[in-house]
Formats: C-alpha cells, structure tokens, sequence
C-alpha cells in the first residue's frame, strides 16, 4: 500500500510512569504503522503495554505517566506535538474508542441519547435535535431494536451486548479515521462476542476505517484482524500479517500463545501454558524480556536484548534465534 | 412515588414513638422541676401539693401515658415558665432556626463544591493541599470560638456588622459562616474523596475519548455522579447540624429554637424541652427522607418501591 494510505503512523513510542522509585516504562520502543480499512490486531497477556499503547494514541495518557519519546502521527500530524484543544478536536472525531468494560464505560446518570449525542453535538456542530436523529440512525446501524426508546433509556437497562453496542455507536458517530477497541468483547458470552465481531466488521468495510483491535483472544485476532502486532512486556515481539502469524510464529512467545490455544481440530489434546508471568515494569530482566519464561534461552539473551529485526515479507521480530537472518529496524 | 412517601411516613410512626419515650425518659430522670418553680422557703406540703398538681407524683408508666395521649392530641403540656402551650411558643422560634441553619448550608455549599472539586481534579497540587489543610482546620475550630472570633473581627474592631440578635440579612453573616464552616470542611472532605473516586471510573475515560472539555468532564460527568453519597451524609448530618446551631445561636442571642432549648434545660422547663427535641428529631427525619428523594432523582437506578 501506498505511504498516502497509513493513517497512523507509530514511531519509537516511549511511554513511561513515574513512581516512588523512579521511572519505569511501560512501553518501549514501539513503532506500527495502519492503512485505511486495515485491522491491526495488538496481542499479548495484561501487562504487556496494550491498553498503554492505546491510551498513548488517545491522548489520555495521566499524570503520573508520560510519553517520554516517540512519535504518533495521524495522517501527517504528529500527536505528541499538538495541544490539549488540537487533540481534543480529534479525539472522538478523527480517533475514537470502545473499552473492554461496557457495563462501567457508560455515565449511569444520562441517557444513552445523551451520552452518545454529546460527541456529535460537539464535533459537528449539531444541536439537540438534529443530533437526535443522527443518533436514533447510529442505533438502529449497530442493531439496536426499539431505537427510539433506547434514546430516552438510562445504560443499566441495557444488557451488557446492548451497551457494548452503544459504545460502537457513539464510536463511530462522528465516522473517526481510526477506531481503538480495546477488548471489545472480553466482557461478553460468546454469542453476544460474535455479533459483535461481526458489527464492527460490518462498520469497517462500510466507512474504511482503520481499527486497532486490542485482545488476547487468538479467536478475536484470526476473525477480525489483517495484520497482527504481538507485545510482550511493553514491547513488540513479533509483528506480522494474520496469516503469517499463524501458519508460522517465530518468536517463542508468539508460539507459546498459539499452543495455549485450544484447537477444534484435536480433540482431548492438553492445552499448554507459558510459565511464569509477564514482568512488572520495575522488575524488567536484563537482555530479552521474555528469557525467564522462553525454553529456548541462551547466554546471548540473558545479556543483551535482541532488537526488532526485518524478515523476508515484510514480518519482523526481536528474538536472538533468528537475528542473523535479518536487518535490524529498531 | 407517592406510595413510596406513604410507606416513609408510615415509617415515622414507630421512630416518633421511640423518640417520645426516649425524651420522656430523660427529662424524667434529670430531675424535678417542683423545687424551681417555688421559692427556696417553701414548706414540704406546698412542694407535696404541687407535685399532686402537675401529676408528678404518678408512677412514670402513667405518667408517659399522660404525656403520650396528649401527644396525640398536639398537646405536649405546658411551659412552666411561659405558662402557656409549649409547642406554639417552639414552632414560633422554628424559623429562626431554619434560617439560620439553611443559611450556613448555602455557605457550605458554596464553599465546599468549588474546593471539592477543584482539590479532587488537581490532586496533590498546592490547591489540594490547602482545601484538605483548611478542612481539617475548619472542623477543628469550635463554633463557639470561631462565632466570638468573628464577632470580635467584624463587628467589635470593624464596626460591620451587628453584633447579635436577628433583623436584617446582616445579622444572618457571622451566624452563617459560624456554623457553616464546619459544615463546609466535612463537606470539602467528603466531595473531594467522593470525586476522586468517580474520576477513576471508566465512563470518565469515555467521556474524555468524545474530545470533551475538562470542566464537562468535571462538573457533568463526575460531580454529578459524586453527589449521591454526599447527599445522603449530609442529611444523616442536620443533627450534627441542630447541636451547632445551639450554639451559635447562644453565641449571637439569635432568638431560635437553640437558644429557648437551652434555656429551656436551664429552668427544667420539661415541656418546652421535650416539645423543642421532638420538633428537632422530625426535622432531621424530614431532611432524611428529602435526601431520599434527593438521590432518587439524581439517580435514575435508584426505583421508588
């Protein structure tokens, strides 16, 4: 795809948190770029930097956090540049995004037509009632029955599914560039998880836009995404097209998450685990992040820690085991 | 909703009925009033007399069943002092004692929101720092000492205002404040934690994803949702609220019903006492169920049933 084509641009994203006992970072080093209509699918345990990577993108990194270096560019606008009102006129317009806890990430004091009504009034200028029937459209899109009345409804008379559609509504009203989700649907049963894979599918071919699905279910990232960016403790560890990813991991996390997975096709199969957890960011191991838990480790990687190196296709990863065959990107 | 208010009102009976025997019971034990009412050289047979008169020589059952049925009827006896019905000369002081004590809530209220709320947003800051050291500043000053400090600031050395009683919306200031300010550091203390707690909710997080301005995201999202535990402290407060006013109300000779209660308890004018507390516990009874209504209405989870 042609350079026109990305609409976001991450570059040697640094994004720290200051504690009592100095700085530690959250992520590190993290650069991915996503073209229109293109789904990038960010992978990892919790506590591997995804939701950081996200709120870094929004802008909503808090005190005491920080993006120490880095760039973040949407459509040649580098974020990290921008004031608090700059990014406030994107965020919800150009960017928007839906988080994992549906039944907590609606006001429960306002209506649904309200909350979702707010975005577009702001963004488009629209006043109440013109932002009515934006919003009553939004709702039936998402597949909301009895619209009308879920305009005037408060959110805990909505089912989890019914909310998590309503904050896919009030993403996509102001038809944003790019879409976070983050988790999407961790919080759902299965059932309601795939109407709404299918939802955001739906809406993504509709208006193009460029998704960052945020998840640690395999399942999620082999239905939705196009390419596949896996992190492991704040960093990414292997980075490649969904396809690629799944036919042939090379980095030892990668295949540990595979093997994790349970598979239709073998029956009574044990699932296997990684063993030990995701370091905190003020416990790093020294050399590569993943030695204490890779069964593959050498003395090479209890020193140092590989960097991000290029493969054939296009794929990269940041493991020693396949340094030599490389170009070093990071 | 009206079922709901029936069903409180409902409520209040057997609560009114502890309270009458509670303040029966306790005027009852605090002594008898016959050795005031008469001279220091009256003779046993006159203080026999008029204990037969005033029915206190009856066993207490019978007297609280005396006492009770006249409750019933509005009657809730006599004012030895006065001697007149004790509960007309209460409700006629009542509101001074709604005005004053409404008036230190709005200054509460306009003390506490702001600094609430700006302490909780700007956490840890210099602003922080001052609204929770002046809170706890505010609540360690007793009524009594800030009322005289400010009376000797604004009216003794300034000259600006009156020094006591009741007439003109000056004479409400130093009153206000007096019993306000504590009432404002309970509520600065209680807002800021409250805040604090939904600034960490993720419908915040939303609310800031949709691009909205700081003080949208503050004062609609947050504020709103932190006034529910706020609302209902508050309103378990106005008997915090009612002891403070007694004293301001001694302080500045404001004429309400704190100030005819403690001379009340003085003489042992038991009616005008026990009228004075049971029209006090029925405020904060009504205070309580207007919170109730309060947060409902705030609340769109909270159902009437």
């Amino acid at each position: 795809m042609s350079e026109s084509n990305v609409v976001l641009n991450v570059q040697q994203l640094h994004t720290s948190f200051k504690t009592n006992s100095g700085y530690v970072q959250s992520v590190k080093d993290v650069s991915f770029q996503v073209q229109k209509g293109e789904t990038l699918a960010i992978v990892g345990e919790s506590g591997s930097g995804k939701s950081v990577t996200a709120l870094s993108i929004m802008g909503l990194i808090e005190k005491p956090g920080v993006i120490e270096k880095g760039k973040i560019e949407l459509e040649q606008v580098d974020l990290t540049k921008i004031n608090d009102k700059e990014y406030r006129k994107l965020r919800g317009n150009d960017i928007a995004m839906i988080f994992q806890e549906p039944l907590t990430s609606l006001n429960p004091l306002f209506t649904i037509g309200n909350q979702i009504a707010e975005a577009i009034k702001l963004h488009q200028g629209l006043d109440t009632k013109q932002a009515k029937v934006n919003v009553i459209e939004l709702l039936k899109r998402v597949g909301i029955p009895r619209a009308e009345k879920v305009y005037y409804s408060y959110p805990h008379t909505l089912s989890g599914g019914m909310r998590q559609r309503v904050m896919i509504a009030m993403a996509l009203s102001c038809k944003p560039k790019l879409l976070i989700a983050d988790e999407p649907t961790t919080a759902l049963d299965v059932t309601i998880q795939a109407q709404i894979l299918e939802l955001m599918k739906k809406l993504k071919d509709e208006n193009n836009t460029a998704i960052i699905l945020i998840t640690h279910d395999l399942g999620v990232v082999a239905e939705m995404a196009d390419s596949v960016a896996v992190m492991y403790a704040g960093q990414i560890v292997e980075f490649a097209d969904v396809f690629t990813i799944f036919a042939d991991p090379k980095h030892p996390y990668t295949q540990g998450l595979l093997n994790s997975t349970p598979k239709f096709y073998e029956k009574n199969e044990v699932l296997q685990s990684i063993k030990g957890t995701v370091p905190t960011s003020n416990s790093m191991p020294i050399g590569c992040r993943f030695n204490p838990r890779c069964p593959y480790v050498t003395q090479k990687c209890l020193n140092e820690n590989p960097s991000l190196k290029k493969l054939d296709s296009g794929r990269q990863v940041r493991c020693w085991l396949v340094e030599e065959e490389g170009e070093t990107l990071v | 909703m009206i079922k709901f208010l029936i069903k409180r009102l409902l409520e209040f009976i057997p609560v009114l009925l502890i309270i009458s025997f509670i303040v029966f019971t306790l005027v009852f034990v605090a002594g008898d009033p016959v050795a005031l009412l008469l001279p220091e050289d009256a003779s046993q047979e006159d203080i026999e007399n008029l204990r037969e008169a005033l029915g206190l020589d009856r066993p207490f059952i019978v007297q609280y069943g005396t006492y009770l049925s006249g409750l019933l009827q509005g009657d809730f006896g006599k004012s030895f002092r006065y001697n007149s019905d004790a509960l007309p000369i209460v409700l006629e002081r009542l509101p001074a004692t709604i005005e004053l004590a409404l008036s230190a809530m709005v200054v509460a209220i306009i003390i506490a929101i702001p600094m609430g709320v700006w302490s909780a947003s700007k956490r840890n800051s210099f602003v922080d720092l001052f609204a929770t050291g002046g809170s706890v500043l505010g609540k360690a000053m007793p009524n009594f000492w800030l009322g005289i400090m400010l009376i000797l600031l604004f009216s003794v050395t300034l000259g600006w205002l009156p020094v006591s009683g009741r007439g003109s919306w000056m004479h409400l200031i130093l009153p206000a404040i007096t019993l306000g300010t504590g009432i404002a550091a309970e509520m600065t203390r209680l807002i800021r934690s409250s805040m604090l707690e939904i600034l960490s909710q993720d419908y915040i997080r939303t609310a800031k994803s949709k691009g909205l301005r700081k003080f949208l995201v503050i004062y609609k999202h947050a504020f709103r949702n932190s006034l529910i535990p706020v609302i209902t402290i508050t309103a378990l407060q106005t008997s915090t609220l009612v002891g403070g006013a007694l004293v301001t109300e001694t302080v500045f000779s404001w004429p309400g019903l704190g100030q005819l209660l403690i001379q009340a308890i003085n003489t042992r004018d038991m009616a005008i006492v026990q009228a004075s507390v049971f029209v006090i516990a029925i405020l904060v009874i009504l205070m309580n169920l207007i919170a109730d209504l309060l947060y409902r209405v705030l609340d769109p989870r909270i159902k009437y049933n």
